[in-house]
């Protein structure tokens, strides 16, 4: 693989990685939330 | 009576027997040492790494003498050892030597670094404003990729080498030492010695990259964030599961993903005494030991090696044009966050590149220059924490894949 391809496949695997790590702190955060938020409601 | 002298003071004895371009090099890196040191000591450095690498440089450079069978070296470090024998032996004689070859060699310095950095973060600032940190964190490793072709295409180098260099752009020290030592070990000590010394000047350099790409009216905007209240049992959840799925992704960097996740979850499962021994006696002992070692790695041999006017270029290079990205990611946040009505300030870009906290106060303090009441320090911190975090990945994802490229 070229020097050229191999960057941008590089840079859009470490995007692709990120988002998804932001994605589980995210997901996690809104599922642990909600149990939490009917407590308060009731 | 020459010779006796030479014998009896043989640090300034080696000087005039050794060849004359290392003996100058030797004496410039005694005053660069010193300068170091100094600047450590006036906190235009930063002193926390330029004091022990200031003085280890001067005690290397400075406490050279005749070893057994006319050899000319010192009993501080010796990085050529290689031999195991040689390596058990030289150990008994270099005072520096069985923490070099046991912490250094296999990376564990760097983990003893990341978990402090780790018992450190708070991931609720990541929170504040989660897609944006990443964005801005991924424009701020622009550096990083920029670099690796320009090593390989303007510098001829081979790609491992060019990956290796082109991590100083992700800003962050412990990753450095692991990506050279994984993809160009005959070049960990002069890169990992460069990657510290030009973090150090960042916190004086990135203002003026800071006033250069942001008018000052846009400096000053303040943020509304609200940091939202999470609690330790979620923070806890997501630290576990985000440190499995990047292991799982990435086996390569698993040992810097579980420090550093470990330094987290050790504070957010209230565990005051560990919370306090990575923090503080760990961290702050491992920060020594490496300024201390780095500095006593920069021989003159090391500094004549050819490789380091590239490494030089190529690092300053990285980390100027991650700033550039960080701050165009700022920008781009910025445009997308009007669109919506909303504030964002674009100087945060800067806290994209990974030095934490430095570049987040730095984030910070452009701001409140501009205007006293300004505070976007919480939004800073989160892209600081995410630069952390892409820059680990993009080390992984290199030492991982860099085999795959083709000259």
């Amino acid at each position: 693989m070229n020097i050229y391809t191999y960057t941008i496949l590089t840079y859009a695997l470490t995007a692709v990685i990120s988002f998804a790590v932001v994605g589980i702190i995210v997901l996690v955060g809104k599922i642990t939330s909600k149990p939490a938020d009917l407590e308060k409601e009731e | 009576m020459l010779e006796f002298l030479s014998y009896l003071f043989p640090g300034i004895g080696t000087l005039f027997v050794m060849d004359p371009v290392t003996s100058i090099v030797r004496i410039l890196l005694i005053v660069f040492g010193f300068v170091l040191a100094y600047l450590g000591f006036k906190g235009t450095l930063e002193p926390l790494i330029m004091i022990p690498m200031g003085l280890g440089m001067i005690a290397v450079n400075a406490g050279t003498m005749f070893l057994a069978g006319g050899a000319i070296g010192n009993i501080i470090i010796d990085p050529l050892v290689s031999d195991p024998s040689a390596i058990v032996d030289v150990m008994q004689v270099n005072f520096l030597q069985p923490i070099y070859n046991l912490t250094f060699s296999n990376g564990l310095i760097a983990c003893l670094v990341f978990m402090g950095i780790g018992a450190r973060s708070e991931i609720s600032f990541l929170l504040a404003k989660p897609w944006s940190s990443i964005a801005v964190a991924l424009f701020a490793e622009l550096g990083t990729f920029v670099t690796l072709i320009l090593g390989v295409k303007l510098f001829g180098l081979d790609a491992p080498i060019a990956a290796a260099i082109a991590t100083i752009g992700g800003a962050d020290g412990p990753m450095v030492l692991v990506g050279s030592l994984m993809m160009a070990p005959e070049l960990f000590v002069p890169i990992s010695i460069i990657a510290y010394l030009y973090l150090s000047l960042t916190y004086g350099g990135y203002p003026f990259i800071i006033k250069a790409l942001v008018p000052k009216k846009y400096r000053g905007i303040d943020m509304y964030v609200e940091v939202p209240e999470v609690s330790q049992k979620t923070k806890f959840t997501f630290i576990i599961i985000a440190c499995a799925f990047l292991c799982l992704l990435l086996p390569v960097a698993a040992p810097l993903f579980v420090s550093f996740f470990l330094g987290m979850a050790v504070k957010e499962a209230n565990m005051g005494h560990y919370t306090e021994l990575l923090e503080k006696s760990l961290s702050y002992l491992a920060t020594l030991l490496l300024g201390l070692i780095l500095g006593a790695l920069c021989e003159a041999q090391t500094i004549l090696d050819p490789q380091v006017i590239r490494i030089l270029i190529l690092g300053i290079l990285a980390l100027a044009i991650s700033a550039v990205g960080g701050l165009a990611g700022g920008w781009v946040m910025y445009l997308i966050h009007k669109r919506k009505g909303e504030d964002f300030n674009p100087t945060v870009g800067i806290a994209g590149v990974s030095c934490v906290p430095t570049t987040a106060k730095l984030a910070q303090h452009a701001a409140q220059e501009e205007n006293p009441f300004a505070m976007i320090l919480p939004v800073a911190m989160g892209a600081n924490i995410s630069g952390v975090i892409t820059s680990a990945i993009a080390t992984g994802v290199f030492i991982t894949t860099i085999s795959m490229v083709v000259k």
